[in-house]
Parts: structure tokens; sequence; C-alpha cells
């Protein structure tokens, strides 16, 4: 089986605006969540806290004329594909160029656009709408401007799986390299979600919440955050051969469907998801260091989440170190594997795991080593990553430690 | 009609049960209204009395069919003093 090694990662979200200052930010246990700026916050229930993106100049980064045609959420891959691309040093010229794959894990994307579509047809009764908003607001637009952008003319596709969709990308850019079908893929995941409409919706559903502290008793909901993370993927030998610098192994994936409930968890979809991607990656349970936790500081997701995890992993599950990052940079749905990946690519390269933040006291439906507030040193030769979905859709990556 | 008399016959509308088998100390969950489904009489009863129910008095787990009536009477009584 060709083994898949990642090269490249970049990151955008609260936390900052690359992936070395995001890391850095996880390991010195900040948060990047706060009252919203974007929306008067007296237009939100529980004080409009969110994990927002500050001081974004898109043109700094993106050529003018290309980031007038993108919605946010295209802009946040674009800069994190472009960081990725240019730490893993890969070029995409000749064949490279129709052997390489873009996947993009998204759920909505656009949601600002939309928002500013609607508000001029419906509340200012505007004669014209801007013609660029349909080309803004495709859920696609994200891939296409990676792979224009960098004249990428393989496989390039956008995956929906609600806050799963990161993972899916992952699993579908790593079985397109295994099957032979490209030999690199630039993948991971991309949201902005932060506009007063999708912020409503998710208040109607009573599950955001003033603060999020997964994990801890007193826990109350979620807190949304937006961003992207890319990652460039190849198989080792391709990798060998260009004289990469290694940063990881991608070692397994699995994905898995509740065939349930449309919104609650399930501990068995979420114990598939994980037990497929150890069996993908030949890795053993006992293997496993660290998990990083889909954790959204929700009551059902953590309490479900701990229970798969003592199902998948029996009694080692007690040595895990489990955290959830989302304290720090927000539940960024369809990016949220993509931000996660850099926590865990952090773990296996520095050995340091990061902590969930804002945690009071156990939950007795919570009863692993969360790694509370403050990170930890210690050596992480193999990870897992969950990523668990509205409408049921898991998918998890286990990734190895390059040595 | 009481606040809770119309509470009480939402639930039993939108859950599709007897109206006699919701009581006082009942949770939505007693009655098997679950995840998506208790958020959606919340809903009605939102739209049905216009006021907004916090998520803290929404407690769809150990919060009481009576609990929910009380936080509507709460919230009726504030509206009607402001």
């Amino acid at each position: 089986m060709r083994r898949i090694v990642i090269t490249g990662m970049g990151a955008i979200c609260a936390l900052g605006n690359d992936a070395a200052s995001t890391w850095k930010a996880m390991t010195q246990a900040r948060s990047g969540i706060g009252v919203i700026e974007r929306v008067p916050a007296d237009q939100l229930r529980a004080g409009g806290v969110v994990a927002e993106i500050k001081g974004f100049d898109p043109t700094s980064r993106i050529a003018e004329q290309r980031a007038a045609m993108m919605d946010l959420a295209g802009q946040y891959a674009l800069v994190a594909a472009d960081e990725a691309i240019a730490q893993s040093g890969i070029r995409f010229e000749g064949e490279n160029a129709s052997r390489t794959a873009v996947v993009v894990g998204t759920g909505a994307s656009g949601e600002a656009t939309r928002d500013d579509q609607y508000r001029r047809l419906y509340a200012d009764n505007a004669s014209r709408l801007h013609p660029l908003g349909i080309v803004k607001m495709m859920i696609n637009a994200s891939a296409s401007h990676i792979s224009m952008a960098h004249g990428i003319t393989g496989p390039t596709f956008v995956v929906a799986s609600a806050c799963a969709s990161s993972n899916h990308a992952f699993a579908q850019a790593a079985m397109m390299i295994r099957s032979g079908l490209v030999d690199a893929a630039v993948a991971g995941g991309t949201e902005a979600c932060i506009t007063l409409g999708t912020l409503r919706a998710w208040e109607a559903m009573r599950v955001l919440a003033p603060e999020c502290r997964p994990f801890s008793a007193g826990r109350r909901g979620i807190v949304l955050g937006e961003g992207a993370g890319m990652f460039v993927l190849e198989t080792l030998e391709h990798a060998q051969q260009r004289g990469a610098t290694i940063l990881a192994e991608l070692a397994g994936a699995g994905m898995s469907s509740d065939a349930g409930d449309i919104a609650a968890p399930s501990d068995v979809g979420a114990a598939a998801a994980m037990r497929a991607a150890l069996r993908d990656g030949e890795m053993s349970p006992d293997e496993v260091d660290y998990i990083s936790a889909h954790g959204t500081g929700t009551q059902a997701n953590d309490s479900t989440e701990t229970r798969a995890i003592h199902q998948v992993f029996g009694e080692h599950a007690r040595k895990l170190a489990v955290s959830s990052t989302k304290p720090m940079h927000g539940h960024a749905l369809g990016a949220a594997g993509a931000l996660e990946m850099i926590a865990v690519m952090g773990a296996l390269r520095e050995g340091i795991v990061p902590p969930t933040l804002n945690y009071l006291e156990a939950d007795p439906a919570c009863d692993l080593d969360y790694v509370p507030n403050v990170a930890r040193e210690m050596a992480v030769s193999a990870a897992v990553s969950n990523s668990f979905a509205f409408g049921g859709l898991n998918a998890v990556v286990a990734l190895r430690r390059w040595k | 009609m009481s606040t809770q008399q119309e509470t009480f016959e939402i639930i039993a509308k939108q859950a599709k049960i007897d109206i006699d088998t919701i009581k006082v100390e009942s949770t939505l969950k007693d009655l098997g209204i679950a995840s998506l489904d208790a958020i959606e009489v919340i809903f009605d009863l939102e739209e049905h009395f216009d006021v907004t129910l916090p998520n803290e008095d929404t407690d769809f787990d150990n919060g009481t069919v009576g609990h929910l009536v009380e936080a509507i009477d709460r919230q009726l009584a504030a509206k009607n003093a402001g």
C-alpha cells in the first residue's frame, strides 16, 4: 500500500493568520473567543460570543482581482493552501499538475455573500444584485480557486458533511492517492459562518453558549468559529524523490454514518468510525497516545464521545490524553477537522498536547484525561482526530509521528 | 384558557400524544419528545405566546412541563410589565 505523508500545512483562524501562530497559541492555552465585532452583539442571544478572525486583509495575501471574486470561505481556504504549498515546496509543473488533487471540506461556505444578497433583495428591495454573487457563494469555489491559483489540474472538488467535512476531505484525498489516481493532494477544510443569519439559525437550535467548556461539568454548548486549514498530502516516494521535509504520516481514515437521528450523536457511529480509522491505518488501539476530540461542549456530544472512546480503546482509554481545542478556535463546522489537524501535527512533531480550556470540574459522564486548561509535554507517536457531524456523519483520521 | 392548558395542548399536538398523558411533573423526555422535536415544541410555545425562552429554562432532560409553564408565565409577566 502507498504510504501517505504530510509535507505542508497552513491555517487561519481566531488564533492566528498562519499555522505557526495558531499552533503557538494552542500550546499557550490562548483563546480566540470573544464578543462578536462583525454584527452588533445585542442582536444575538448569549452575548454574541464567537471565535472571529480579526484584522484579515485578503488583498495583502491574494491578488486583488481574485479576492474580489471570493467569499471569505474561499479566501480563508486559499491563504491556508498557499501557506501549505509554500512550506511543502511542491511544484505543479508538467504531469504533476494533473497528478495532484484538491479536496476541500466545507459545511456551507458563502454565508456572508448569501446574507448580503438576501439583505439587498428582501430588506433593501434592491432592483439588482451583484453579478458575482453566484461565483462567490457556490460551495465549490474554494477548491476551484486553489486549483486556479496553483495550476493544479487533477480531481478537484468539495465534500460536505457538516462538522465532519474536513476529515471526509482528508479521507477522500488519501483514498485517491492510495488508489494511484494521483500522487499528491491539497486537502483540508474551510468555513466562514460568522454572519447574523447563520448565528441566528444556530441560536434557534439552542446549542450556542456564552462559553465553550468541553467535557467539563457545567458545559452549556458550542461557540462558533471560522477559518481554514489546508495540508499537502503525497506519497512517501513522491516526497522522498523531491527531498521534501516530512511532517507526519497520515496512517488511516475511517468513516461511518449513524443512520439514526438528524442531530443527536451516537456512540455506536462514533466508535465505528474510530475503529475503521485504526483498522485502515493498521494501528492498534494501544499505540494511540493522543485523541484530538470532536469535543464540542454540548452535553450530548461530550458524554457520547467519551462512551465511544471507552468502547474502542478499552483499558487503554484511561491512559490516553484527550483534548478539544474548540474553546480556542471555536467550532468552525466544516473547517473543524482541519484546524484540529494543526493540533495533532503539533503534538506529533513537538511532543506537546494542547489543553481543553475552560475545564471546571469532572462530570461523571466524562471520565477520561482531558488535559484540562494547561498544555502537557508528552511524547506522541500516534494520534487520532475525531469529527462527528449533524446528520450522523462521522469521519476520523489516524496519524503517526514521522521518525 | 390558562397558560398551562395552552402549553399542554401545544405539546400534545406537536408530539402527537393524548393531552391526558401530560402531567405537570412530566419532562419532555418522559413524554417521548427527544432532540429536535423538543426544540420544535419550545419554538411552537415561543411563537404561540410571543415570548423568548432562555436556554436555561429549557432543560429537556430534567426540566418538567411545569417548569416550562412557569418560565412562560415569567416571560409573559415581564412582557406585560414592560
